[in-house]
């Protein structure tokens, strides 16, 4: 019995995979990627290819191995790379340059629950997409709401105002779609185009668009959940 | 049995000679340099290109663990069901056949990344070419986890009814149709050359059935990797370059929309668990066009062609891509007919 080099190869590039599950399941950048609902496949990804790694490199050893031929090589660079790419770069979001690009939430059932607990982006998106939803986050106008987002401003924005932004993800940032509330009375020199804010202030719809007279703005870090699950 | 990297080697047909140390030594600086450009060159500055890299990872991660999850179906097919098996299912009449492995995909709740290894396991082990690409074509778009999305997706919608049955039946047809097409040929006509070849594996019989479990879960995510990085790359791509909104120009227009829908979904490549959420946010597209989006997703893609363009032959693409669209066309043609 000699050692199988394919099968070694073969390892390897399960390895590879492996490492990156396991890194951005213990790093805790799933959700950058991932939705609340799939961030299970995560761990199920890294099980399942440590278990498929063990068990090749376990049954790397065969009778008459055959050669690695060049087609062997480019095929596991090729499935290495994005690991590469996944590891070495920076953590990153969709940002200002994905607004208006994709759909914005598109309307679902009425969700019920705006009459009453703590309003969220989401609730917004609700409102903006449901006439049910609306009414109720109509009822609601005045109340002083705390929301998290990051800046973006329309071409020719009044001083003052910006657009708190979101995007909202089902099952990853493949099928994001965004959601937006006005922000006016913003005091000078507070937002900076894509950075991430916290918005305290009370919320007003009007018609389809609901804005948030500002009472203050704090810069806050990216949340580790950057994206809204739908 | 073609497994592991060995498959590679025939998968074009090509010739590809056995490489020294120096080419190892070659790639892996390669892979150094590239993974330190990316590190130091700030590429995430860049607008585009960050955006590319975040849906790349996204796609990816979340196909992964389907793809892997189809290996594991496949190898417990391929080591643990006993040879013969499905060439009797091969002897019922077509009639009965499609239907039933339609049926059978409702069983099996996983997306489309999934299903493509299962099915060419399921060709490589006597079942009927035809059952195997219904089954393939069918499951992840019958199964309960899909169908529930889209329920949750559309729930008091008025045109709820339409979409979650619509995308049911459709779906059912359109798999019957390109199994009942595609099902003359042979499964070394349908699958890809290279991909039949027992030469290709270098298992041996006195192999314990561990090591060949495990030997066929490499073989199989190494196999479908490489084809699915570059149709997610792609479908990234465009993603990022192509607006979403730019289709909403077209939205009123009746044959148009279906036919900017169906394109939509193939250029899109989103998982079948989770499309009915983006199709409901297109509001100015008629139901009729978002069901077009709803069942051409999940059979034809860009990361799916990739897949396929890997895994069967250019004819069975060829037949795949024109039987599927014809009678999704037709089909919400007369859903626009009907309910608008």
């Amino acid at each position: 019995m000699k050692w199988n080099a394919r099968r070694l190869l073969a390892g390897i590039v399960l390895a590879a995979w492996a490492a990156l599950f396991w890194f951005v399941l213990l790093s805790g950048r799933t959700g950058l990627y991932l939705s609340t609902r799939t961030a299970w496949l995560i761990p199920a990804g890294a099980g399942i290819l440590t278990f498929a790694t063990l068990g090749r490199l376990a049954s790397s050893r065969s009778s008459d191995p055959p050669p690695v031929r060049r087609s062997d090589l480019r095929g596991g660079a090729l499935l290495v790379m994005p690991v590469i790419v996944l590891l070495a770069l920076p953590t990153s979001t969709l940002g200002t340059f994905a607004l208006g690009r994709r759909p914005v939430f598109g309307p679902t059932a009425p969700s019920g629950g705006i009459s009453s607990g703590t309003l969220s982006m989401v609730d917004v998106a609700r409102a903006q997409a449901t006439k049910e939803d609306l009414a109720a986050l109509q009822r609601r106008a005045g109340e002083t709401v705390v929301m998290q987002g990051f800046v973006a401003f329309q071409p020719g924005e009044q001083s003052g105002e910006f657009l708190l932004s979101r995007f909202i993800i089902t099952c990853c940032v493949a099928d994001a779609t965004e959601t937006q509330v006005r922000v006016v009375d913003v005091p000078a020199g507070s937002a900076q185009a894509n950075a991430w804010v916290q918005v305290t202030g009370r919320i007003y719809p009007f018609g389809s668009q609901v804005i948030i007279d500002a009472m203050s703005v704090k810069p806050i870090p990216r949340p580790a959940d950057p994206y809204l699950t739908g | 049995m073609a497994e592991d990297l060995t498959r590679t080697s025939h998968g074009g047909g090509r010739a590809s000679g056995p490489v020294g140390t120096a080419a190892f030594v070659i790639i892996g600086v390669l892979l150094l340099v590239l993974g330190s450009a990316l590190r130091f060159g700030q590429p995430e500055r860049i607008a585009w290109l960050q955006n590319f890299f975040v849906v790349f990872g996204a796609i990816l991660l979340e196909a992964i663990p389907f793809v892997l999850i189809g290996a594991v179906a496949s190898a417990i097919i391929e080591v643990f069901v006993p040879p013969g098996a499905f060439e009797k299912i091969g002897r019922l009449p077509t009639v009965l056949q499609l239907p039933c492995a339609a049926a059978a995909g409702m069983a099996f709740p996983i997306c489309e990344c999934g299903s493509v290894p299962v099915a060419r396991r399921l060709l490589r082990r006597g079942l009927a070419p035809g059952a195997a690409v219904t089954f393939m074509l069918a499951a992840p778009i019958l199964n309960p986890v899909v169908i529930a999305s889209t329920v949750v997706a559309y729930h008091g919608r008025p045109d709820f009814w339409v979409i979650v049955l619509g995308r049911f039946a459709l779906g059912f047809v359109v798999a019957v149709a390109v199994g009942w097409v595609t099902g003359a040929q042979r499964p070394d006509e349908i699958l890809r050359k290279g991909t039949v070849d027992p030469d290709a594996d270098d298992h041996t019989p006195e192999e314990s059935r561990r090591s060949r479990f495990a030997g066929h879960i490499a073989g199989d995510f190494i196999f479908m990797g490489r084809f699915l990085v570059v149709g997610v790359a792609v479908a990234a791509a465009v993603q990022t370059l192509i607006p979403q909104t730019v289709v909403s120009k077209v939205a009123g227009l009746p044959i148009l929309s279906i036919l900017v829908m169906m394109i939509l979904a193939f250029v899109l490549s989103l998982c079948s668990e989770s499309d009915a959420f983006v199709a409901a946010s297109f509001t100015q597209f008629g139901p009729a066009a978002q069901l077009a989006f709803l069942v051409t997703g999940p059979m034809i893609d860009i990361k799916l062609s990739a897949l396929y363009a890997g895994t069967y032959s250019k004819g069975f693409l060829r037949a795949t891509l024109i039987t599927a669209s014809v009678i999704i066309l037709a089909g919400t043609l007369w859903v626009a007919v009907i309910w608008g």
